[in-house]
């Protein structure tokens, strides 16, 4: 490859990047590059280097050997995140960097407010037209006095995008932009980003939903354990080549619709007519041995706290729950107690224990059994996380690892893993897969599955289509907190789900 | 992986040697038994309070009363014996119940009423300052008697004082409390992930609440101890020990954000702020100094211990999530 001058085709040019943090090579002679108004992808299995590769580009983390240039400036081997942003590199970041309390406007310019000659203090009215500005540009629904925590994630990330714009950053990258968006915020997001391309902005874009990766991008770099597999250019790009490249075995493809049936075994768990004012109202239910039961909507809708009210996290004002066949009153010491597990949405928040070791995660929720007279057993709290970890396959299998050192599937696996080496009746999981590639997803949902052949009750929870067709034997869609559809029989495809959740077919199929 | 931990666990008592190490080249009469043996007072009460009051900043929270606590305690058991006639088994129970219970109110009132846990301990030492005042009517009360309470802090058994025997029982013990027990376990899950502990099963008020009462617990058997060893009870007794104890917490390697903690750290932390004192002491720097060069000298052992350290990325990254979510 030849090299290109600052008025050149190439605005990050990487060569032979290598780095390690103790012992295994994490990036291996990376070759690397990325046009000028370029969508490029990055994808790769979790731990194939890729966070790894943004760090160093972005000046988080330090290479330990090879050549980075961009836009004309070679970037020295231990630069800064500043340093990177003043270049123009802006990350759009998969957990967003905005502060909660403060406006759109203050966000965008923030420590580069405009202000007023005298005293140096801030021009508020300037900072907010000049954003308003900015927004009206792109044609943002947003004002740039509205405060972030009243935004939606959606709308928070295009003041990302905004507060890049402003930084006049020539390359963005974004990491699984689409993790949290609904569909149609999600096409809004692909329409920015084209946006941005035509601007002449260059778009780094990974991504593990592969239908965004074929849509949107020019060409796609697949990474492997470290090492760069190949860089696709738009045209030879090809669904089933670009999956076996990156973790090396054929997966199948999903089909288009999945056939749902209606389990007749005992009922585990009848909910009737629960409401809680605001969040989900007259919501009722019946879920049998062994049966998957989906809940699609969007985000919003109140799924999540339909099945956090069910786990005894969140009360609830009306209605009953029967669990067993006998009437429940949900907390969630009774319902670990009672055999029920609960994998929560956004594993980092509420999912691991961060800083504590895998053992220490796996054993706190088992701390019932593995009590003595107040005495936790440590011989068993290993053999248990020992347990879990074989029986989710989590890598590396160390139980003394700090869980928050791990990649993003592997701590899943963990949070997955401390309930299912339980006696297990009724398994309630949000979101299961955000953020994990496509090989630990995989073992996730084969483990669902083989979970409820043994007869547990599933309960999922999911924006992700493929998903939860493929998962459910039974869907029940959710819009503004009621149940405004419900698929029980007949094949019910990725399109169907999505179009009840919009809320615009009612009742006509079926 | 396993010679860094080596590394990380004799990166502290390394830190000790070396002060000690300076201290014996600078002062000969450092390294002496009878020097040794003033050391080793406050070694034991602070190490004792210690012991209970790693809880608080494991849970994510402070105790900032342990002094005031002392102080009262001690005065309340004065006051039990010696003018209420109560036996002297009967008045320590009483006496370190009461420190549980004030404990409790502090952990309740900070769960209850989700208030930071630093006001309300720190409104907590000033009140129960005041009312150590009042019970004490602002005096100072020698105690005489009886014999066996004053043997508690001042007799010898196997000819070693005996603070160092409840002092050892009492790390030993909240060494196990933390590792080897469910609320220990709890402690630290909750200081680590407060939404992810409560969605394992974690009752996180509860686990404070406890926290406080053990806090509060030891903090009664420090002032039995310092009351007995200076045959003394007054409002001031402890004042201002929270500090050196939080010095001895935070030197040990404690994480005043939570999710982690070291009994065995926390004690050789006693020893080096206790060390630091001795040494100013003997080198004859004017009392006005002091507090300056025990506040550098802290520093310098702080940085010196977690500098080298390698930061927990991933923790890091979750505990700056959780703040701000």
């Amino acid at each position: 490859m030849e090299t290109k001058t600052a008025a050149g085709r190439v605005l990050l040019d990487c060569r032979g990047i290598s780095k390690s943090y103790t012992g295994p090579q994490v990036l291996d002679e990376v070759d690397f590059s990325v046009d000028r108004g370029e969508i490029h992808a990055l994808v790769g299995e979790n731990g194939a280097g890729k966070s790894t590769l943004i760090k160093i580009v972005t000046g988080v983390t330090d290479r330990d050997s090879g050549e980075i240039v961009f836009a004309g400036t070679a970037i020295p081997r231990s630069h800064s995140k500043k340093a990177a942003q003043e270049l123009g590199i802006a990350v759009i970041y998969q957990e967003l960097s905005l502060i909660p309390g403060m406006t759109v406007a203050q966000n965008i310019y923030l420590t580069k407010e405009p202000r007023f000659r005298a005293l140096r203090l801030i021009d508020i009215r300037r900072m907010n037209a000049d954003a308003q500005a900015l927004i009206d540009r792109y044609g943002f629904p947003l004002k740039a006095t509205d405060r972030i925590d009243r935004l939606s994630i959606a709308q928070r990330q295009t003041v990302e995008i905004l507060k890049a714009l402003s930084d006049r950053a020539s390359l963005m990258i974004m990491d699984e932009p689409t993790s949290s968006l609904t569909s149609a915020e999600a096409t809004r997001l692909f329409d920015i980003i084209r946006k941005l391309k035509a601007e002449g902005i260059s778009v780094l874009y990974i991504s593990h939903r592969m239908e965004e990766v074929f849509d949107l991008s020019d060409r796609v770099t697949v990474l492997r354990d470290g090492r760069k597999v190949a860089t696709l250019e738009k045209g030879k790009i090809n669904p089933a080549e670009i999956i076996r490249l990156m973790i090396g075995r054929d997966l199948s493809e999903s089909d288009r619709g999945h056939r749902m049936t209606r389990k007749a075994g005992e009922v585990v768990l009848d909910v009737r007519s629960l409401s809680s004012p605001g969040l989900f109202r007259d919501i009722s239910f019946e879920l049998h041995r062994g049966e998957i039961l989906g809940f699609g909507g969007l985000v919003g809708s109140g799924r999540t706290e339909l099945v956090r009210a069910i786990y005894g996290i969140d009360g609830y004002d009306s209605g009953s729950v029967r669990y067993l066949g006998k009437d429940y009153r949900p907390s969630v010491r009774a319902a670990i107690a009672g055999g029920i597990g609960f994998v929560p949405e956004e594993r980092r928040l509420q999912g691991i224990l961060a800083p504590i070791s895998v053992a220490r995660n796996i054993g706190v929720a088992n701390l019932d059994v593995l009590t003595t007279a107040g005495m936790v057993s440590g011989r068993r709290e290993l053999e248990f996380a020992k347990r879990g970890i074989a029986l989710m396959n989590v890598k590396p299998d160390l139980p003394d690892m700090p869980v928050g050192s791990l990649s993003g599937g592997n701590q899943q696996k963990v949070v997955l893993g401390k309930w299912l080496i339980r006696a297990l009746k009724l398994l309630i999981i949000d979101e299961p897969t955000v953020g994990i590639d496509i090989g630990a997803k995989e073992e996730i949902y084969a483990h669902i599955e083989h979970l409820a052949a043994q007869g547990v009750a599933v309960i999922l929870v999911s924006s992700d289509l493929p998903e939860l067709t493929r998962l459910a034997d039974r869907i029940i869609v959710l819009r503004k907190g009621r149940i405004i559809k419900e698929f029980d029989e007949g094949v019910v495809s990725e399109e169907d789900v999505l179009l009840a959740s919009s809320g615009i077919v009612e009742g006509e199929r079926r | 992986m396993n010679v860094a931990k080596l590394k990380a666990a004799l990166r502290l008592p390394a830190v000790l040697v070396a002060l000690m190490a300076v201290l014996t080249i600078v002062s000969p009469r450092f390294l002496t038994i009878s020097n040794l043996s003033n050391v080793l007072w406050s070694v034991c009460v602070i190490s004792i309070l210690a012991s209970g009051a790693i809880y608080a900043p494991i849970t994510g929270g402070i105790d900032l009363s342990i002094g005031s606590i002392a102080a009262l305690t001690g005065i309340f058991a004065d006051i039990l014996m010696n003018r209420a006639g109560v036996n002297w088994l009967l008045a320590i129970a009483a006496t370190i119940a009461l420190g549980a219970f004030i404990g409790l109110f502090n952990g309740f009132i900070t769960t209850r009423f989700k208030v930071n846990a630093f006001i309300v301990t720190m409104a907590a030492k000033t009140y129960l300052y005041g009312i150590a005042m009042v019970i004490s009517q602002g005096g100072m009360k020698s105690i005489l008697k009886p014999a066996q309470f004053l043997a508690i802090g001042g007799g010898r058994s196997f000819g070693l004082p005996n603070p160092i025997y409840i002092m050892l029982a009492l790390i030993v013990i909240s060494h196990i409390l933390l590792t080897r027990s469910s609320f220990g376990r709890r402690a630290i899950a909750v200081g680590a992930n407060e939404v992810a502990a409560r969605l394992s099963g974690v009752d996180p008020d509860r686990t404070r609440m406890a926290a406080y009462s053990v806090s509060g617990a030891t903090a009664a058997v420090g002032g039995i101890v310092l009351a007995s060893l200076t045959q003394q009870s007054f409002a001031g007794a402890a004042s201002g020990i929270e500090l050196d104890v939080l010095t001895a917490l935070v030197v040990g390697g404690t994480s005043l954000l939570g999710g982690s903690g070291s009994v065995a750290g926390a004690f050789i932390g006693a020893v080096m702020v206790a060390f630091i004192g001795n040494g100013l002491n003997l080198l004859n720097v004017p009392a006005p100094y002091h507090p300056t060069a025990t506040g550098i000298v802290i520093l310098l052992a702080l940085i010196f211990n977690m500098g080298i350290a390698p930061r927990r990325r991933g923790a890091a990254g979750g505990k700056h999530l959780r703040r701000t979510s």
